[in-house]
Formats: C-alpha cells, structure tokens, sequence
C-alpha cells in the first residue's frame, strides 16, 4: 500500500463505519424486531386468541386504563387452568394429550408440592426509559392490539413485530392510523407456514382517505419527558 | 512528528500499518455492532394472585400521619406498584391542610435509607452478630425477669422519639405491665419554657397562633418559620396575614441572630443575648405594668437604642391585637416567656391572636429535659437494669459534657427499636429492627377534636423488620404476669380497639386520614423549682454564642438524608457541612475570611469549622447549628460504595453514610444546663474563636448575596401598594417577524425556527395550518400556555419546594464525599457542590437588600426568589443548540429532550437565569460509584420520569409528566381539564401557597388573576426572553421610624 493509498483508506474505512451505523440507526436494523426469546412456558397466543378467542384485556387487564398493560398473575391463568389441567382426556376436543406447558404451569402455581412463584416471562417489547408509551390513550383511541404487536392471535410463539424505531410511532402520529389496516391485523389467520395471512374476503378494495385517519400529537414532550 | 525523519517513521509504522487496520476494521465493527444491539428487555415478573384495588402503572394514595417532628401533620403518600414515591399534605387535615415540609417529604429517604437495620443483631465480644428474632425476643424477656426478680425493675428506662397520640399510652401500659415507671417521650427541639409558660398562662401547651388577626407581629427570637412550633400551619396562617394587605401585621424580629423567620421580619432590632428579658420586661411596663425595667434600662442592657425601643412599645400600645412570641433559649427562657405571655394578656390578645381554646396537641406530654438528665445520672449510679431506646439518638444530642457515653456503658443490658443506627444504637447490646411510620400503624392527636390516623402505606421493605408495638406486644404474650394486659394479635389491633369508636371508626377514618375525636393525653407535670444556667455575662470567652437546631436537620435526625444535607441551608445557602457564623466586622477585626477555619473553644469543649461571614448576626455573637457532626466510635475509613454490604459490615457508620464526617457537633461546646422550665439552655456561654490558618471553599450554592441592581427579587413599601403606586407600565418589546399575532396573553412570540416548518412535517399538507403551533389544529396542543406565579409577599424562603422537585424529578444528590468529581482523589463532603455539579432545577435564592457588607447594621431586608427554568417563550437557549434538543413546544414548555442532547452545553451558556444543569459524572447510572440512588433509594424514584445519564442537559420540565398525565386522565374520562385540577410538585409541597401552577390561556385557571396583579413582574424583563414564571414583588412594612426619617 503506498502511502497515499493509505490517507485514503483508512478515512474511508471510519467513513464507512459512520455511514453504517447512521443507516442502521435509520434503517430500523438497530431496532430487535423478530426477536422471539424462547419463554418458561411455550404459551400459544394462536390457542388462546385464536382459537378460544380470549379478549386481549382479559389477562392485559390495565391496557385500556394504565400506561402498564398488566401481566396476567398466575391466579389469572390457574383460573382456567385449574380445570384444564395437564392431563387432557379424549373427549370431542380431541385425543388424549400430555400438556408440558400446563405441567409447568401447576409447578409456578404451587400444585406441584413446590411453593409457588411467578412466571420469570422474557420481556419481547420494550421501549427505552426516555420514552413514555401510554396503552390506554392508544387501546382507548382504538388502535388494535394487532397494530402494534402484530397478528397476535397466530403466533405460536411471540416475537417483536414492529421496529418499535421513533420514525415507526411518528409515521402513524403524523400521518394517522388506518382503522381499516388495524381492523385487517385483526382478521389475518395462520397461513400454515408460520406467518399470517389475510382471509381474501377481508381484503380491502381502497385506500382510507385522509379524514378518516386518526391523527395523534407528535410534539417531542408527548412522550418525551 | 513532521520533523523526524521519513525514513525512520516509514519503518517504524511498516508493521503497524496492517495491524492498525486490521484493529480499526474489527472496532470499527464492533463499535457499530454495539451501537446496533438494543438493551436487553429484562424479564417481566407477574403477581402471584393480583392484589385489589390496585392497577399497574397507577398509583394508589394513602392519607397517613408524618412523624417527622411532633406537629403530626397529615400526608398522602403516592404508591406506585407497591412502592411509595412521593409524600404529599393532605388538605383535609385540620394541620397542615395539604401543605409539607422538607423535613416530612424527607421521611421517604428514611423509609429507603440504604443503611437501615435489617435484621435483629446482638453485640457478643465487642461484634456484632444477627440473631433470629425468637432468640432476641427470648433475650429481652430473661433480662425483664431478672430485673423483676431482683426488684430493680422500677428503674428501668425507657427513651422514645416524642410522638403525640396513643403510643404514650401504650409504652406506659406495657413497661408497668413489667413493673416499669412511665417512660421518657423526649423531644430535643422542644421549646420547653414556652410549653410551661404557655401552660401556666393560658391552660394549654399550644395555642393556636392566629396570624390573620393580628397588626403587629413581635417575635423574641420565637423561629416559628423554621422548625419552632408546627412549621406548617404557621406558616400557611402567616403568609395568608401578610397578603391580605389591608389588614396585614407588620412584623419585628428581636434577637442577636436573624433566623430564617428574622428575614422574613420587616424590622430586626438585635438585642444582646440573654437582654430579651429586660426589653420583654421594659415593653410590658410601657403597657402600664409595673415591671422595674424602663425603656432606657432596656436599651442598655439590650445595646438597642431607647428610640428603637420606645417606637416599638408605642406600635405596641397602636397595635390592636398584636402577637407577642418568645422562643429564646436562655437561662432565662422561663421568665421572658411568661413576660412575654403577660404583654399578650394586658394587650388583649388573648383569645384573639392567641387562641387557647383550640390548642396544637402534638407537644403533650413530651419529658423535659431535666428528666432525662437525672435518668442519665441513674444510669451513672449503675441503678438502671435494662435501657430502652426507641427512635431517640441521646447520645448525640446530649451534650458531651453530659458523658452520656459513660452512664449508658453502666447500664447491663441496652435495647434499641430502630431503624438504622446511630450513636446510640451503636452502644446497644440488643438492636430490634424496627418498621417505619410509612409501615406502620398508628394515630395521632395534632389538634383538638380531630384524630390522625397513621396506615401503612406500603409493605414492608425489609422483610426481617418488626414493628416495636408488635415486639412488645410479643414480649407481653411470652410473660406469664403481663400477658393478659396484652390480649391483641398485634399493634394493630391494640390501635383500633382503644381508638374512639372501635376499629370500625378508625377504618372509616382511613379514607381521609382523620377522624373527629380526642384521645386521652399525657400531661407533663409542672416544672417546679429553678433553672442551673449561671448567668451568660459571666462566662468566659469574647463572644456571646447562639446555638440553635438546623432548619432542616433539627436535632440531627436529618442529617442522614442526603435530599436535607444537597438542600442549601436557609439562610447560608451551605450545604453538607457545618459553619460559623459571624458579622463581617468581626471578621475584619480579626483578619477572618469566608471559608476560614476557626476553632471555637467554649468552658465545655472545641470545635472547628469554616467561618460564614453574616450580615444578620450581632458583632459581639456568633452562632452555631446544630445536626451536623455525626460519628462513629470506632476510627473508620471513608465509605467506600462498592462495599455494600449492610449485612457484615454496617453499625460501623455512626448515623449512616451521608451523615458520618459531615461538619461538628455543636452540642460539644455546651455545657448541660437548665432553664427554671427544666429546658435544656441552648445559649448559656461564651467562646473565644482563634484563627487555625486553614481555609476550605465551603460548599454553598450561593453566587452573590446582592442583586448588584439585576431586579431579581423585587419589593415594595405597603404604603405604594396601597396608593397604587406598584404597577409596573414598561411594556416589554416585541422582536423580530415571529408569528404571533393569534397568540393570546403569556403566549410570547417563539422564534421562528421553533414554530415554523420544524414544527409542522404536515404543514405543505394542510394548507394554512402551522401544524401544532396553531391553536386551530384540531389536535389542541397550542390551546394551552403553562405558566407559573411565585408571589414572593409569602414565600419565606423555607426550601419546601425544592425538596419537592428533587423527590418528583429524580434528582441525583451529588455532595457525598465518594460522588466528588475526581472519583476518590478528594474525598472530601459537598466538594462536587464547590465545582458547581449540583442540579437543582428548583433553587431558592437569597439576597440582601440594604446595610452595609463591612459594618454592622441592623436595618437589611432578606429576599427570597425561587428560582426555575422560566420557561421562556422567547428562550435564550432554544436557537443554540445544535441538535434541537430543547426546543419550544405548542403547549408553551421550553422542553429538553434528553435523547436528542448531546451535551455541547451551549444552551447553559446562553440562559440568562442559569437553571439548566448538566449532569457530570452520571450520577443516575447504578454502575458508577457516584450512583445517587443506592438500593433501596432507587425504589423512590419517580417512574414518570425519566432517571437522566452522564452527559445531558436538564432542567425543569414545569413537570411535563404530570401535565400528561392530567391530559391522558381528562381523556380516559371523555371531557377537558378542569381548572386547577393538577398542579407541579412544588407548588403541591409549598408550604405558604406561594406558587401557583396552571394554564395561562384559560382565564378559569387561578394563574391567570395572579398574572394580571399589579405587583408581577418578569425577572430581566429587558432581555425579552418572555418568561412563564411571573413573580409578586414582595411587601416590605417600614418601621415608623425608618418612615419618619424617609
């Protein structure tokens, strides 16, 4: 290398490496969208939303009233779990099955001969401390769910659907959310091959116009503070 | 480099070439790979069974009963998923009528101290040694055996922190249960000859001061701003007197120092200490008593001139009602309060301004002093058998030539119910944990007719810890004779069966936090015989010397809480350390400068401290306070925070970490003597100071004491205000081409760059509309203006609101010694402080107005100006920065965001008023050793708002949290804000209503009438910076004297 190959490489090479984390900070790529931390119990969203159709504030139960969605305690699941225990008959619901999640499940709850105690969940979503997310004014203005986390009630197993990134929340403050784009997170089903897909019924034919989106504040101190 | 030879640098850098890129290549990527990995999330940990009532992420409010000082004032305590983050007074309560202190929001850092007691501990060979409670309780029992067997049991003593209401009673019923005398309920800071004169006088310890009716104020060194008497409530009714003018009482401070209330005085007259007697004697005889003592013998006795004296007693005879208070701690007390208690009675005052028939209860009942000098010579004589000591620190407050040390060690077997250590607890065989008030039960008689009542307002946060009410009751069970007195569960349930209308009234009463009722009282026996104070001219030494509680520590129990020791004293402005008060005269006389170490020698001891140079005090006195000076018996190291380990190694540090080897102890240079009301005499000698050739820079928040003409505090005569001669007509200019026609009142014009385009991404959109600045864009942000008043005629400069600010917004503490800048190299206290690292977004100033710096003068005012980011509509600092981290929001907020600050701090330079703080050394970041919230302080963190790291701005928000969180409420319920429905946290705490918080575009909110008032101004109104924040000027009342010379 000579020597001025060398006053052109090197600043370039930290030029490049600026210019890569610039785009990864703009790009979402420093966002953990998709990350599916493998969880104490395989919960099925797909089973409880899905199938059982389960309101979302059922086991979220201060999502429309707190800036805290709440987390189900583990009397809220034993509720139904009680009951529904690991060891499944064959009835009409199906074959005679072994449940490990369930198991599991009476282990945290204490029916196991150990005393009980909390399900240590791996947290998938979460915003830096600087930001303050208020669920309620988002649940209460009739954003789905689904909007932000996804077509929960097909996810076997969870994972970070947006990026979370500040340029996603301006993109729907600035512009407005879609009810009918929310409405269609609703009804996607399991395609079969992991992901979710829209019945073909539900498909919309055009685009909302601007006066039915809901635009929100987007001034910093909203929820920076 | 260029100079050396190519060849040479060629061959050098040969090898190192690949490698270097190499090198970069890998950082290169692991840098960008580190600043592209998120922060991992964390677990998330559900509730086993959710408890009721309760929903994350929204807090629950208990009204429980502080039990910071005797007064029993009612707060709501803000819990927030189990933990309690903010105290704030109860308006319902008859007291304090939602109004706090300092020293009760501080009850929070006790609650969370990192160094409380965690389990119990026996001392075996010198060590200490936890041991399980059923073994301590087991302990304790055996010992009230023996001593019973023995028949010594009667005199046993027993010490509890004085707390009006039915613990009184219960200690009393539990310790003759074991055959025990009726316990010592002491309260070091008690006015003890005022309680007897008050008695004697008018049949009650405490009447109720009635400021509102009174014309003329005169108060013999009675501190009733700072800490004498119930702080709070004389402090709502003084500054509701002196603002409502037409009637407002003209105020005179008499005394050799000038006290935070002396400041707040319109005229100090600075008598000779120990003279108050003969002026008291010389006014009451002016009053047509006949006193032996004149005017002109007065005025000798006092060096105050007969024509001061005689203009006073005149205004005196004019003033119809007027309020005469004493709170001198002389030899003396006894005699000039009931001289004192005379003047009221032949000026008629007496059920007008002193209102006996609704008296404070909170000081029944509470052991004078002498009592526990004589149990302290019982334990001497090697009489007493067991010692209690419960929240009491004697052996600090005691003074040391009392050897209180000594007689404890006498005693065979000590108990503490504590809940951290101390001097005292550190001399125990025996340390029982104890909870809380904010854990506890408990009720309370502040006045009468109405109870306290005390709940829990969280669980407990150590789990070994056990209330001392539950201990005895558990030790009452285990005795065979005892346990039938004792037939309750626990604490508890002993609290709701005795209390007036069963358990079943005291949970009704829980909702508000008090019920109507009264309790039983323990009245303290009169005091006979004479005080043993000789008389202070015949002590030796130069100087007259006055020592007097802190403020904010009190009797040192504040010392421990770094919110108290990080707030600037009062008056000094210092913090984190002790001082030496004295007139710049003085000082000049004796080549004294600020900061110069001066050993105090009185007959009973030594101190050293730095020299504070104070316009306020007497030429021929200096003063000193208390609270300071906490140590540990054994020689220790500095507190090292990467040793955190309270289980092997606490008990080691006297008061804990943030009090031990901060300042003296001032109780060392006073001799343990008496007033004739068995008070304990706190200004009793001389002391003769000498110069030691050390000097420190004494850690002060304070930049200048004078205006130098900058119009910050401002002030007026009553006489213009009432000739309407206050307003101030200057208009300020309006600059530049912002657009601002649309916008109504406060609303300044913001510069362009904050409102333009910047603020508007949709702007080309939506034609006309300016995005959120204007007020027509439906989504209503620039609807609003949020402004402040700070009327200045009430505030008194106590420093309530800044301890509100640094609990609501998380401020960090930075004055220990381990926070220094240079981590460890100067380990010295409040140093970070002398290099102007501390971040009070809410500051209180204060300025001298008048008298001379070098000669001594009596005729200066105080002026106090709380000080915040002023949330400038045309803001200095908004145009600087580069990344647009503060910027002006819709809603009229000069906001900061930390995110986007990079720290170039040009924004501070450019604030005119210097109330934005950069945070050094990342005193919110739980990995550095200058971490400001050790475990557990952190749980008090507020979670509204975000805790800031190393390398940011920040300021007041105008508490942005709660104007959202009031915004998220309206709309959860479907309607508008409702006017003055939330307010900011320091207008919440403010303790003489002096802030008012709200929306300047509505006229419904109260702002808008304080606005408008003929006394507001802006500070450095020239600067067109349109500030927020609009002060009152304050109103001075001149001496007739003073007027007759103008």
């Amino acid at each position: 290398m000579t020597k001025r190959r060398k006053w052109t490489a090197i600043p370039g090479l930290v030029a490049l490496a600026a210019g890569a984390v610039i785009l990864s900070a703009y790009s979402g790529a420093s966002s953990s969208k998709n990350s599916s931390p493998t969880q104490p119990i395989a919960f099925p969203h797909s089973v409880h939303v899905g199938k059982l159709g389960i309101n979302c504030v059922y086991c979220h139960y201060s999502a429309n009233n707190s800036f805290d969605p709440g987390l189900p305690a583990v009397s809220t699941c034993m509720g139904c779990h009680l009951l529904v225990g690991p060891d499944r008959p064959a009835s009409d619901l199906g074959p005679k099955r072994k449940s490990a999640g369930i198991q599991k499940l009476w282990e945290y709850a204490g029916l196991a001969g150990k005393p009980a105690k909390p399900i240590p969940w791996n947290r998938i979503h979460k915003l830096p401390e600087y930001v303050h997310f208020p669920h309620m004014r988002h649940v209460n203005a009739g954003v789905t769910c689904q909007t932000c986390h996804g077509p929960i009630q097909t996810e076997d197993k969870v994972y970070q659907y947006a990026t979370l990134n500040m340029g996603w929340c301006i993109n729907c403050h600035v512009n407005g959310y879609d009810p009918k784009q929310g409405e269609e997170m609703v009804s996607m089903v399991s395609d079969g091959r992991g992901g979710a897909t829209l019945p073909a019924a539900d498909r919309a034919a055009a685009a909302t116009p601007d006066s039915l989106r809901k635009k929100a504040r987007y001034d910093c101190s909203v929820c920076h503070y | 480099m260029s100079e050396r030879p190519v060849n040479d640098s060629k061959k050098k850098s040969n090898v190192k070439r690949r490698d270097f890129l190499k090198i970069l290549g890998v950082s290169g990527a692991a840098v960008s790979a580190a600043a592209c990995s998120p922060e991992p999330a964390g677990k998330l940990i559900p509730y086993l069974v959710s408890p009721d009532e309760t929903v994350p992420g929204v807090s629950t409010y208990y009204a429980t009963t502080c039990r910071e000082c005797p007064a029993a004032c009612g707060i709501i305590a803000e819990t927030r998923d189990g933990r309690t983050i903010k105290l704030e007074g109860n308006p319902a309560h008859p007291l304090n009528r939602g109004a706090i202190c300092a020293r009760g929001q501080s009850a929070l850092q006790q609650l969370y101290n990192p160094d409380r007691l965690r389990t119990p501990l026996v001392k075996q060979a010198g060590t200490w040694k936890p041991i399980p409670w059923k073994d301590a309780l087991a302990m304790v029992g055996e010992k009230l055996a023996d001593a019973r067997a023995k028949g010594t049991a009667g005199n046993a003593v027993f010490i509890n922190q004085h707390e009006s209401g039915s613990l009184v009673e219960f200690i009393d019923q539990w310790l003759a249960a074991f055959g025990m005398k009726p316990h010592l309920s002491v309260e070091f800071e008690a006015d003890q000859a005022t309680l007897e004169a008050n008695r004697r006088a008018y049949g009650v310890a405490w009447p109720r001061l009635n400021f509102s009716a009174a014309r003329l104020i005169v108060s013999f060194g009675a501190d009733f701003l700072d800490g004498w008497g119930t702080s709070v409530p004389q402090q709502l009714d003084f500054a509701d007197a002196r603002t409502n003018f037409q009637t407002a009482p003209r105020f005179v401070y008499i005394g050799p120092r000038r006290s935070l209330t002396g400041l707040n005085a319109d005229q100090w007259i600075a008598c000779k200490p120990g003279s108050e007697l003969a002026i008291a004697q010389a006014l009451l005889g002016a009053m047509g008593h006949r006193t032996g003592t004149s005017i002109a013998q007065a005025a000798t006795a006092s060096g105050v001139s007969a024509e001061v004296l005689t203009t006073l007693a005149n205004e005196l005879k004019a003033a119809a009602p007027s309020m005469v208070l004493s709170g001198v701690r002389t030899g003396d007390a006894l005699e000039v309060a009931a001289t004192v208690a005379e003047i009221n009675r032949a000026a008629g005052n007496v059920g007008k301004t002193i209102l006996p028939d609704e008296p404070i209860l909170a000081f029944e009942g509470i052991s004078r002093y002498s009592e526990l000098a004589d149990a302290v010579e019982d334990m001497r004589g090697g009489r007493v058998p067991v010692a209690f000591v419960r929240g009491a620190n004697p052996a600090y407050f005691l003074p040391a030539s009392l050897k209180f040390d000594d007689a404890f060690a006498k005693v065979p077997f000590k108990v503490a119910f504590a809940t951290q250590p101390d001097e005292t607890v550190e001399q125990c065989d025996l340390v029982l944990p104890d909870l809380h008030a904010l854990e506890n039960w408990g009720d309370a008689q502040p006045v009468k007719g109405t109870l306290s009542l005390q709940q829990p307002a969280m669980d407990k946060v150590f789990s070994e810890t056990r209330s001392a009410g539950d201990v005895m009751i558990a030790l009452a069970k285990a005795d065979p004779s005892a346990a039938r007195r004792f037939p309750q569960a626990d604490y508890r349930t002993w609290v709701m069966e005795q209390f007036a209308g069963g358990p079943r009234a005291f949970a009704a009463g829980l909702a508000t936090g008090i019920a109507s009722g009264n309790m039983s009282v323990r009245r303290t026996p009169g005091a006979r015989g004479t005080g043993t104070a000789p008389a202070l001219e015949q002590a030796s030494g130069d100087y007259y010397l006055v020592t007097y509680p802190h403020t904010l520590f009190g009797d040192g129990r504040g010392a421990n809480k770094p919110w108290l020791q990080e707030l600037p004293d009062p008056v000094s402005k210092i913090v984190w350390s002790s001082w030496v008060e004295l007139h710049p005269e003085t000082a000049t006389k004796l080549g004294i400068e600020r900061g110069d170490i001066l050993e105090v020698k009185t007959a009973a001891g030594t101190i050293k401290a730095p020299a504070y140079l104070y316009l306020g005090i007497r030429p021929d006195t200096i003063a000193v306070a208390l609270g300071q000076g906490h140590r540990s018996r054994a020689k220790l190291a500095p507190w090292n925070p990467a040793n955190n380990n309270n289980a092997q190694n606490f008990l080691q540090w006297g008061y804990g970490r943030y009090a031990r080897d901060v300042g003296v102890n001032a109780f060392d240079l006073i001799s343990a003597t008496t007033d004739a009301a068995g008070g304990f005499v706190w200004t009793g000698t001389k002391a003769s100071i000498t110069k030691t050739g050390d000097h420190e820079t004494i850690p002060s928040t304070e930049g200048s004491a004078r205006q130098h003409g900058r119009g910050i505090a401002q002030a007026a005569t009553i006489a213009d205000l009432l000739g309407g001669k206050v307003k101030d007509e200057q208009e300020p200019l309006l600059p530049g081409e912002a657009p601002h026609e649309y916008l109504r009142g406060m609303r300044a014009p913001v510069a362009a760059d904050a409102q333009g385009e910047i603020g508007a991404p949709t702007a080309a959109d939506s034609g006309t509309l300016l995005g959120l600045y204007d007020p027509r864009n439906p989504l209503g942000m620039a609807k609003r203006r949020w402004a402040m008043t700070i009327d200045l005629a009430k505030c008194t400069g106590c420093s309530a609101c800044v301890t509100a600010c640094y609990a609501e917004n998380n401020l960090p503490t930075v004055g220990a010694a381990w926070q220094n800048a240079t981590v460890y190299a100067v380990h010295k206290t409040g140093y970070n402080i002398v290099r102007g690292r501390e971040m009070n977004w809410l500051r209180l100033e204060r300025y001298f107005e008048g008298a001379d710096d070098a000669k001594f003068g009596e005729e200066f005012e105080g002026r106090f100006v709380p000080m915040l980011c002023q949330q400038c509509g045309n803001a200095p600092c908004e145009p600087v920065c580069p990344v647009f981290a503060t910027y002006h929001s819709p809603d009229g907020l000069n906001v900061q965001v930390y995110n986007r600050c990079v720290g170039t701090r040009y924004c501070s330079n450019n604030c005119p008023y210097k109330v934005r703080y950069f945070n050094w050394f990342g005193y919110g970041e739980s990995d550095r050793p200058q971490y400001a919230f050790p475990e557990p302080l952190n749980w008090q963190l507020n979670p509204d708002v975000t805790v800031r790291g190393k390398g940011v701005m920040e300021k007041c928000t105008f508490c942005v949290h709660r104007i959202r969180e009031a915004e998220d409420r309206a709309t959860l319920e479907g309607r508008e804000l409702i006017p003055d429905e939330f307010t900011s946290a320091c207008a919440a705490a403010c303790p003489s209503r002096a802030i008012v918080f709200g929306d300047a575009m509505d006229p419904k909110w109260a702002v808008n009438q304080h606005i408008e008032d003929e006394r507001a101004y802006t500070v450095f109104k020239e600067i067109n910076a349109f500030p927020a924040v609009v002060y009152l000027k304050r109103i001075n009342h001149p001496s007739p004297l003073t007027a007759s010379k103008a």
